[in-house]
């Protein structure tokens, strides 16, 4: 079905469906809720702007992912010396530890810091498939089209990335150990 | 002879196609090495998985933000942005505009005539031309050319600078102390 995105239904529809799918992106990208709140917002206002028609709701998915992606690179890149910065002060989201006990919550964190520094330490090209595998539950054949690559190379480099992340984890448990 | 562990990722995201799928089914059902690789691989897919945000942290301002948006761009239920609203609205009467300002004009000459007196009275700019009495010269000369050397040295002077002048072919009076100029 033909989407229009300066419709308000169409307009609605594309944000109820994908606003989960694009922030999570984005956060796995940016790790800040504020930030990736505000970059999913910019993404839809893109969106209506551009006053574009798609021939299907997949292809404006598509088109939005790719802008979410590019906007939080982009934000990344430029504001690199910051992240790290607000990074270090609050290293665990808040909100995260809100709703479970202490020691689960902190088993949790502890998780997420391991496999977010793993995947941080994945080339690029490594790093943006794996997530988007991970992360986004779309199959081989939409990461494929989102990222501009064949769907043989997203399965090479979901492959690669998963055979680079288990060596960074379990050199890490031998540390630990 | 066992599988190759990017197959075996393939199968994980349940993207093998057929015949491979069955095959690899099969091979796992004799294959304890195999088994055990892709139960490997699936507690580190769980384990990236379990490296999510939490949905109601990701989910918090998917309303506040879709409000904005909406009163942003399609407030009163309009689909039009606000640049083509303003847009539908000045047109006509800048047309209008335009028009009324052609009436007043070609108004003028109808009702007052074209005598040049009175043309003078409507459009004052119609009254001036390009001849001697009303061109002036709006630059003057005032090159270097217009100044004396000695003018120019004591000017300089005045402002502070050491000027050393010195003529092509002529040696100061005492050369042999002097570091002869340039």
């Amino acid at each position: 079905m033909e989407i229009k995105s300066t419709d308000r239904d169409d307009f609605r529809r594309i944000y109820d469906e994908n606003y989960h799918l694009l922030i999570q992106v984005i956060m796995h990208i940016v790790y800040n809720i504020e930030i990736a709140e505000d970059l999913t917002q910019e993404a839809f206002e893109r969106f209506y702007v551009k006053n574009m028609t798609f021939p299907s709701e997949d292809d404006a998915r598509y088109w939005l992912l790719r802008v979410s992606k590019n906007l939080a690179l982009n934000h990344i890149r430029r504001n690199k010396r910051e992240v790290e910065m607000v990074e270090k002060v609050r290293h665990i989201p808040s909100a995260a530890v809100e709703t479970h006990d202490g020691a689960e919550a902190a088993v949790e964190a502890e998780n997420r810091r391991e496999v977010r520094a793993a995947i941080e330490a994945l080339p690029e090209n490594l790093r943006m498939v794996i997530q988007l595998k991970e992360y986004s539950g779309l199959d081989y054949r939409s990461i494929a089209k989102v990222l501009g690559i064949s769907e043989t190379n997203v399965k090479v480099r979901v492959h690669r990335a998963r055979k680079k992340l288990e060596e960074i984890l379990s050199t890490e448990d031998r540390d630990v150990y | 002879m066992c599988i190759d562990s990017q197959m075996l990722s393939a199968y994980l995201d349940g993207e093998l196609k057929e015949p491979y799928r069955t095959q690899v089914e099969e091979h796992l059902e004799h294959c304890a090495a195999c088994r055990k690789h892709l139960e490997d691989m699936r507690s580190l897919d769980r384990r990236i998985k379990d490296a999510d945000f939490p949905e109601e942290m990701l989910m918090r301002s998917k309303d506040r933000i879709f409000d904005l948006l909406d009163s942003k761009y399609f407030q009163n239920g309009r689909k039009v942005s606000f640049i083509r609203r303003r847009l539908e609205i000045s047109l006509p009467s800048l047309i209008t505009a335009a028009a009324a300002v052609v009436f007043i004009f070609i108004g003028g000459f109808m009702f007052f005539g074209t005598s040049s007196d009175q043309t003078e009275d409507i459009l004052p700019s119609f009254q001036l031309q390009a001849d001697s009495s009303n061109v002036r010269f709006v630059s003057d000369s005032t090159g270097l050319e217009n100044y004396t050397l000695e003018e120019i040295l004591q000017y300089l002077d005045s402002k502070g600078y050491k000027v050393d002048i010195s003529i092509k072919g002529l040696q100061p009076l005492e050369a042999g102390e002097a570091v002869p100029a340039l």
